[in-house]
């Protein structure tokens, strides 16, 4: 056997199941996360918070806190009117009110928690001190906390300029649905009601920033996901140019969307930072976090499908109010969550007519942002749900509708009613893996035995399709202030043969130093600890923005592709000259350059130190930095589907819900790492469980936060969550270089939706529909009661 | 979240403690396990003038047995007693019920005074010290006090505690001979406070009951003993009649409240169901007929 034909044959890193390689520092506590970090003289923040959700900021009587020990200075809105502009996610949608951004609450509150002073102090305890010395005259305005009433004209404005609080309204559809839903022979409908919910990171927000006197610099170091876009927005606000910003986004710990906004803190943070020529920090805790954290979800969705006799579905009509809170988030808008829900409700389907409405309606509650999955567990709740419901009515199996109407192998690409585009994914596959995986007929078997011994078995089915990896040529929201199409490669060996490689991203607990470090390795022909990854730092590459919407593997994996084969020409080339043989003649594998079947060759470090170093050994020609930059842009991104099956089995008396079995087919397109494929959908599915069972922000009439801790907002712990089985379904995406999908948002998509289905199942013979999210004990009893009655 | 200001005292003996409780006058808090206390202090619903630190203390944590009682030292961690072999013997109960006290990291700092002494309406303690008759030993300078259990919780966090008093240690009467025991629990996840709990107690002699005790918790001000339930069961055996009568009796009886998890309606429920079954699994354990 040739070496040529042996290195073929040696398994390849991409698609290696290999241990993350950040773990090793993040488990024995040598991670770096934003509040490890030391800073000498640095000053602590302490926020003054609003506890009125709506009213006029009077007069602010800071004297008592500016005296109080330790404080060095208070600041409020008034002190940013000459030093820092507002920012405003702005777009083209018809009718979008751009909400402004500042650091502190300017004239009026519109939520509680929101930022009104802040005491820059010698410790948090100091700081918190005096915060509760600040004298606010408050003149309440009316309550605006109920979406349809706020969208109502006549009601209380929360930005009066606006005239409206309707936000952003759109609207999505194709064919004529009224017609095709009143000639349907079947119809289901419902009012469907998603509840609000917090990312909930396990490291809450924080950020310092370190003022460099000698060159009026900040360097800033935040718990972000999107360290280019920071760094962007703070250079406007405070108008300075790039390089005297420098945004870093060390280790974080976890984030789901929670971090991918620009924040009043984070603004506020630098500008002070600047005004005293200090260090000043900022860290969160877990009250701030609950109150003033991008939350997430709360829609209220009408929505009804039309189904021919035999269960194809033929139109679907929805109209779907967002609560998106008191502001327009940056840069994504208000649009992103309640118009990805309009744009994904006809998921996997084959269905003719569409017409999807929504609003955004701003309440004087804490703002809504992206949360992972944005818009698609809501959308996939939905029509899974009525999917169930005409499966029901039409005395088909759950399995069986759904593959009637799934878009078809030969369909593919296929347009959705809302204009998404599908590219071919296993759809069907993964149905038909997930019900395989759980012994889907058996099941069905079992529930009827256990149904007639009086308990209450359920199993729930849910597919999704969903559109990962974005390029250029789709956005959140039309004409957005940022570009979240493509990211950029750097990949360099430096005169040691050492590799790095830098990009725009921001892993946060995705393990993309590992999965990133193979897709170089493997095309570098370096090995796998030779491999350095830069992310998390605006200064790595000149323009990207960071890691959200399940986008890092598919355009970073994109970027280190292409640069990486790029310096391996470059390396083979120059190794060509040193082994004086054609560099077609050439393979580089494990850190070195061989002779094709020979026993010669050079080390990286060989080359690059003749590359370097040693002038002379190579003609000028062959010297050129070992070295790339390329940037790549999937234009439209690729399409990721899956199954989830759930069986619940849920307590007739107390009516505990618990889930037995948790199956995921998934379809991500080729691996590049099966080990942290299953991490992410683990997690994600928990993250889903826990939006189907456990976890609600409760705002109330007043908009007073009811759930400002732990013990009141219930996060599933590994004690709820029961062991997942997952099946992967590779089929190569034929968009993508590389042929990767997006898969780090998927197991949130799936969750809810088939818990809430394997709920209703196991309920169906009381004929209780679960509507609303999460399906608590007490709304099964409050459902039961009133079924009973 | 960072806590106002206070001072800090380490105390040697509880002599000590409880001097410098008369001392600060109503000021002070003592910190053992510091599981509820500390939270408080971050979010600033306590403002205490001084912290007395009583985890240095000396034999303030023990499980002894005696003739017909088991002593409890108030320092002794939930864990301990979760794992202690006198009480797995005399109050298996116990053992069962610390299982759902919080999670284990809690249960290592966590102790007994603590949780008796801060009287949280959904905890566990306080309603096995009810179920099992317990007496809370107090000292304060002015001498030792003992106080029944069904006279020491007053109400929610509220307890027969002067503010230089200090909880020192809890004794049970062992259980009579052929006593079936039984706790159940619902809690929305592994480790919560208890939307509802049930425990109970059924002393059986000539095969009918001679002594039933339900203690219930999650469902009042403070947890109690269903007094009507206990009266029906009394010189009876149990049947599924019998059991269905304690269940309305219970349900009758108790005032839920209504809060972010679960209603008053369901909590009310729920004590019917943990009722019916408790009682049958403590029937069951005593070596009753079946129901």
């Amino acid at each position: 056997m040739t070496e040529q034909a042996d290195l073929d044959l040696r398994p390849k890193l991409i698609g290696a199941r290999i241990k993350r390689t950040e773990d090793p520092r993040l488990l024995t506590g040598l991670g770096n996360f934003v509040d490890d970090r030391q800073v000498a003289g640095v000053l602590h923040v302490a926020f003054r918070r609003s506890d009125h959700a709506h009213a006029r900021i009077g007069p602010i009587d800071t004297a008592a806190a500016q005296a109080a020990p330790g404080v060095t200075a208070v600041f409020t809105a008034a002190d940013f009117e000459k030093t820092v502009k507002p920012l405003r996610a702005t777009s083209r949608m018809k009718g979008y009110y751009a909400t402004p951004i500042r650091p502190l609450a300017h004239d009026k509150v519109r939520y509680v928690g929101e930022p009104i002073a802040g005491i820059i102090a010698e410790s948090r305890y100091f700081a918190e001190d005096a915060a509760e010395r600040i004298a606010i005259a408050f003149e309440p305005l009316p309550h605006v906390a109920d979406p349809a009433e706020a969208a109502q004209r006549g009601a209380s404005l929360l930005h009066e300029e606006a005239g409206t609080n309707v936000l952003v309204a759109r609207e999505f559809k194709r064919g004529d649905v009224d017609a095709a839903l009143a000639a349907a022979p079947v119809r289901v409908k419902a009012r469907f009601r998603m509840r609000r919910r917090t990312p909930l990171a396990l490291e809450p927000r924080a950020c310092v920033a370190e003022y460099d006197r000698s060159r009026d610099a900040l360097t800033f170091y935040s718990t972000t996901q999107v360290p280019g876009i920071i760094r962007d927005s703070i250079a406007e606000a405070l108008d300075l140019p790039g390089h005297r910003i420098r945004v870093i986004a060390p280790d974080v710990g976890g984030a789901f969307g929670g971090k991918a906004s620009l924040y009043p803190e984070e603004i506020f943070v630098c500008a002070a930072a600047h005004q005293l020529r200090r260090p000043v920090k900022w860290t969160s805790d877990r009250m701030e976090d609950f109150a003033a954290t991008g939350q997430a979800f709360d829609e209220i969705i009408e929505a009804e499908l039309g189904f021919d006799r035999d269960g194809r579905a033929l139109a679907l009509a929805a109209d779907v109010v967002g609560d998106v809170g008191a502001y327009s988030i940056y840069p994504w808008t208000a649009a992103l969550e309640p118009v990805q829900v309009v744009s994904f409700l006809p998921g996997p389907y084959r269905i003719e007519h569409y017409r999807g409405r929504v609003q955004a309606v701003a309440t004087a509650k804490a703002p809504t942002g992206p949360y992972r999955g944005v818009g698609r567990p809501t959308a996939t709740f939905v029509t899974e749900r009525l999917m169930d419901m005409a499966a029901a009515h039409l005395g088909l199996d759950p399995k069986e509708i759904r593959l009637r109407n799934f878009v078809r192998a030969e369909d593919f690409p296929y347009r959705i009613g809302s204009g998404i585009q599908w590219d071919r994914s296993g759809f069907a596959e993964c149905l038909t893996a997930a019900c395989d995986r759980i012994d889907y007929a058996g099941l069905r078997q079992r529930q009827v035995q256990v149904r007639t011994a009086g308990k209450y078995f359920g199993i729930g089915i849910a597919s999704y399709a969903e559109l990962t990896g974005i390029g250029s040529r789709i956005s959140v929201a039309p004409g957005m202030p940022i570009n979240t199409g493509t990211e950029t490669a750097t990949v360099t060996v430096d005169s040691t043969g050492a590799v790095t490689a830098a990009f725009g991203i921001a892993s946060h607990g995705q393990g993309l130093e590992t999965t990133l470090a193979q897709v170089i390795a493997e095309h570098l022909g370096a090995r796998l600890e030779d491999v350095r990854i830069v992310h998390g730092d605006s200064a790595a590459v000149a323009g990207g923005s960071g890691t959200y919407a399940s986008r890092s593997m598919v355009l970073a994996g994109g970027a280190a592709t292409l640069a990486a084969t790029a310096v391996r020409e470059k390396l083979v080339n120059a190794a060509a000259h040193l082994l004086e043989t054609a560099p077609g003649d050439l393979v580089a594998r494990d850190g070195r350059v061989t002779v094709a079947g020979t026993d010669r060759w050079v080390t990286f470090r060989e080359v690059a130190r003749a590359v370097y170093a040693e002038m002379g050994r190579l003609p000028h020609e062959a010297r050129g930095e070992l070295a790339a930059s390329k940037t790549y842009d999937p234009v439209f991104g690729t399409t990721t589907s899956a199954t989830h099956i759930a069986a619940v089995e849920i307590d007739p008396a107390t009516l505990e819900i618990k889930i037995e079995r948790f199956v995921v087919a998934e379809d991500c397109g080729r691996i590049v790492n099966p080990l942290i494929v299953d991490g992410q959908v683990h997690g994600g599915v928990a993250q889903g469980i826990g939006a189907a069972l456990y976890e609600e922000i409760v705002y109330d009439v007043e908009g007073q936060l009811h759930t400002g801790s732990l013990v009141d907002y219930l996060v599933p712990s590994a004690c709820e969550i029961p062991p997942l089985e997952v099946v992967h379904i590779e089929s190569e995406s034929p968009t993508t270089l590389g042929g990767f999908r997006g898969m780090g948002e998927g197991g949130t998509i799936g969750a809810p939706a088939a818990v809430a289905n394997a709920v209703a199942d196991a309920l169906a013979p009381l004929g209780i529909e679960i509507n609303e999210l999460p399906v608590t004990p007490e709304r099964l009893f409050r459902l039961l009661s009133a079924a009973r009655k | 979240m960072k806590p106002v200001a206070f001072d800090y005292v380490l105390a040697e003996s509880i002599d000590t403690t409880v001097a410098a409780l008369a001392a600060a006058g109503g000021e002070a808090k003592i910190l053992a396990g510091g599981q509820s206390l500390v939270p408080m202090l971050n979010f600033r619903l306590l403002r205490p003038a001084i912290l007395v630190d009583i985890n240095r203390i000396p034999d303030l944590a023990f499980i002894d047995e005696r003739a017909d009682h088991i002593a409890i030292g108030a320092l002794t961690r939930h864990y301990r007693l979760e794992t202690s072999p006198i009480i797995a013997e005399h109050f298996p109960v116990v053992a069962e019920a610390m299982r759902h006290v919080a999670h284990l990291a809690i249960r290592n700092r966590g102790t007994i005074g603590g949780s008796l002494s801060h009287a949280d309406p959904a905890a566990e303690l306080p309603m096995l010290a009810l179920l099992l008759d317990a007496t809370l030993h107090v000292v304060s300078p002015t001498g030792p006090r003992a106080i029944a259990a069904w006279d020491f919780f007053l109400g929610p966090l509220t307890v027969d505690l002067a503010a230089d008093e200090m909880l020192t240690r809890v004794t049970i009467p062992k259980l009579p001979p052929v006593t079936g025991w039984s706790f159940v629990e619902v809690a929305r996840r592994t480790g919560d406070f208890a939307l509802a709990a049930v425990a109970v107690t059924l002393t059986l002699r000539d095969g009918l009951i001679g002594e039933a005790r339900i203690a219930m918790t999650g469902i009042d001000e403070t947890p109690k003993r269903a007094d009507e339930a206990e009266a029906l069961l009394a010189g009876r055996k149990l049947t599924a009649d019998l059991i269905d009568a304690a269940i309305a009796a219970v349900r009758a009886n108790v005032n839920p409240p209504t809060d972010l998890h679960a209603s008053s309606d369901y909590r009310r429920h729920l004590i019917g169901v943990l009722t019916g079954r408790a009682l049958a699994d403590a029937w069951r354990r005593a070596g009753g007929e079946k129901p």
